[in-house]
């Protein structure tokens, strides 16, 4: 196939057929912005579930009359640990004034008595702890005597990283069904645009052009299309990300302590890449059937 | 069960191949008893016995749905033979593969009745098509349009739309896209069905002129008055048959053509 033949014949097909190229683009970047906004929340809980999994905490819980040798004790072995950044010892009181500071639940409190809440040591772990290491290190805390519980946020975690599979899934669900949208709108307006250059094929293959001759600027503008659309989605999703990030970023940030983040460059580079790869597939396909001239 | 024989693209078939002497000196076109079912109790070609010499001009005529068509489609591989052989330039064309038929049709000419141009490109575009497709350099292409369009009367109107030409002048630009790759043998479909006719005499020297450079043409037609003013070789097909004449009308043998054109 002449490349550079093609090439031109394309943009000759293009412009010829610039309105119905313009809706078809226009419905597919759609589909891909549905897309991108999935992957964009994929990445965003991603980034989010790694940051909270990488600034770990570990409440312990000490038995009610704790021998104050053994708490410090239990201070020594802590401040040993190069995974422990900061230790907090809070006491009932401080724990019940927290409680009281931060509790809104409309209901007169002052009454509780300070030995309702448990004395607790509150440890920051180091920054990159992974979440294995977390637990591990609270198990073996869990095993000293002035010990009563320990809270490693586990069962939280499972939970975050149940609601990512989901959203992975959802992301992997909505490719699939826009792979199917692309592969058959594209083939759609292709078979169009074949139907109304039928003529120009039929003269072509007359003349003695191969299949790959007539085929290739309908493969090229299958993949332009699929690109076209996939680059709209990403430039739409990029203005929404540069209009609202400021203002997400500070209720978040408020809230967990994590920032909005845009889709990653590989994710950037398959999404355009799969986007004209599927273009081509879907025209090389339906123009295949008007071949046999 | 006998073995089907898979044909490889001749070398000749393939872009910028020549035809070796002991081609050039064969006839440029056989047909070898030659059958084409459409409906299984009628065939349109019944044992079609055919030779045309290199540089011939051939009319072949007969009344509408005589099979002229067929007997091209055939030539250019549109349709298969359902019996016989077609040779081109010695090479039964039967048994080509449909990656070779691109090489055969580059090998040919073909001209249509209804023109068979593209009404949204240029003059210029429509004929260079025909080069574009072998990925011929544009300069090339250039003065091979060029020359083509001067041979058929349009030179200069390279740039014009084909929406602002005539019937004739459309005409003129299919028979240019046909001979710009000087293709063996020119196959002409009823080329003067849709013109008047003193354009359709225009036409017909037109193609007497390319055939006079060496270019073998097979000319359909119905139009008996057109067959009568010239003394081609003239081959008639009536019911799938084949009759023929060496020296045009007026030397057919009995009844003459107007019974047999109707």
């Amino acid at each position: 196939m002449d490349l550079k033949n093609a090439i031109v014949r394309a943009r000759r097909g293009l412009r010829e057929e610039r309105r119905l190229y313009v809706v078809a683009v226009t419905s597919l970047a759609v589909a891909f912005i549905c897309l991108g906004a999935t992957l964009l929340g994929v990445t965003n809980l991603d980034a989010a579930a790694t940051r909270w999994g990488q600034s770990g905490r570990i409440t312990v819980f000490l038995k009610d009359g704790a021998d104050a040798q053994d708490v410090a004790q239990l201070g020594v072995v802590l401040e040993g640990l190069a995974d422990v950044q900061e230790v907090t010892h809070i006491t009932p009181s401080q724990a019940r004034n927290s409680f009281l500071e931060e509790a809104d639940v409309g209901a007169d409190l002052s009454a509780l008595p300070p030995d309702v809440f448990p004395a607790s040591l509150e440890i920051t772990l180091v920054s990159g702890v992974t979440r294995e290491r977390s637990e591990s290190i609270a198990s073996r805390l869990a095993e000293f005597r002035a010990v009563s519980d320990v809270e490693s946020y586990g069962a939280w975690f499972q939970k975050l990283d149940q609601l990512l599979w989901g959203a992975r899934m959802l992301a992997v669900s909505l490719a699939l069904l826009v792979m199917f949208c692309v592969v058959a709108v594209i083939g759609n307006t292709i078979r169009l645009a074949v139907a109304r250059r039928r003529q120009e094929i039929e003269v072509m293959k007359l003349c003695g052009a191969t299949n790959g001759f007539v085929r290739g600027p309908f493969v090229l503008e299958g993949m332009f299309q699929g690109f076209a659309s996939a680059l709209l989605a990403v430039l739409a999703l990029l203005v929404g990300y540069l209009v609202l990030h400021e203002p997400v970023d500070s209720t978040l940030a408020a809230l967990t302590g994590s920032r909005v983040v845009f889709l990653g460059a590989w994710t950037l580079v398959a999404l355009l890449v799969g986007g004209a790869l599927i273009g081509a597939i879907g025209s090389a396909v339906s123009v295949r059937r008007y071949l046999s001239v | 069960m006998q073995e089907t024989k898979v044909v490889r693209p001749f070398p000749f078939f393939r872009a910028g191949a020549r035809a070796s002497q002991p081609q050039l000196s064969k006839p440029i076109l056989v047909l070898e008893d030659v059958y084409k079912f459409f409906r299984p109790d009628q065939p349109t070609l019944r044992g079609v016995d055919l030779k045309v010499e290199r540089g011939e001009f051939v009319f072949i005529t007969g009344p509408s749905g005589a099979g002229k068509s067929t007997l091209l489609k055939l030539v250019y591989r549109e349709l298969t033979v359902d019996e016989g052989r077609v040779l081109f330039c010695g090479r039964d064309i039967c048994r080509l593969t449909d990656k070779s038929i691109p090489f055969l049709r580059r090998n040919l000419g073909v001209v249509f009745q209804d023109f068979r141009i593209i009404d949204h490109w240029t003059v210029y575009e429509n004929v260079a098509v025909a080069l574009e497709i072998v990925s011929m350099p544009k300069r090339l292409i250039r003065s091979r349009v060029a020359e083509a369009l001067e041979r058929v009367g349009l030179a200069g109107r390279g740039p014009e739309l084909i929406t602002n030409l005539s019937g004739g002048e459309q005409q003129r630009v299919a028979v240019a896209r046909a001979i710009v790759p000087e293709p063996a043998l020119i196959l002409a479909d009823e080329p003067t069905g849709n013109l008047d006719p003193h354009l359709a005499i225009d036409i017909l020297t037109l193609f007497e002129e390319i055939n006079a450079t060496g270019t073998t043409v097979l000319f359909a037609t119905h139009d008996h008055s057109l067959i009568s003013k010239r003394d081609h070789r003239l081959i008639s097909i009536d019911e799938g048959r084949v009759l023929e004449s060496q020296q045009g009308l007026k030397h057919w043998p009995g009844s003459g053509i107007h019974t047999m054109t109707g």
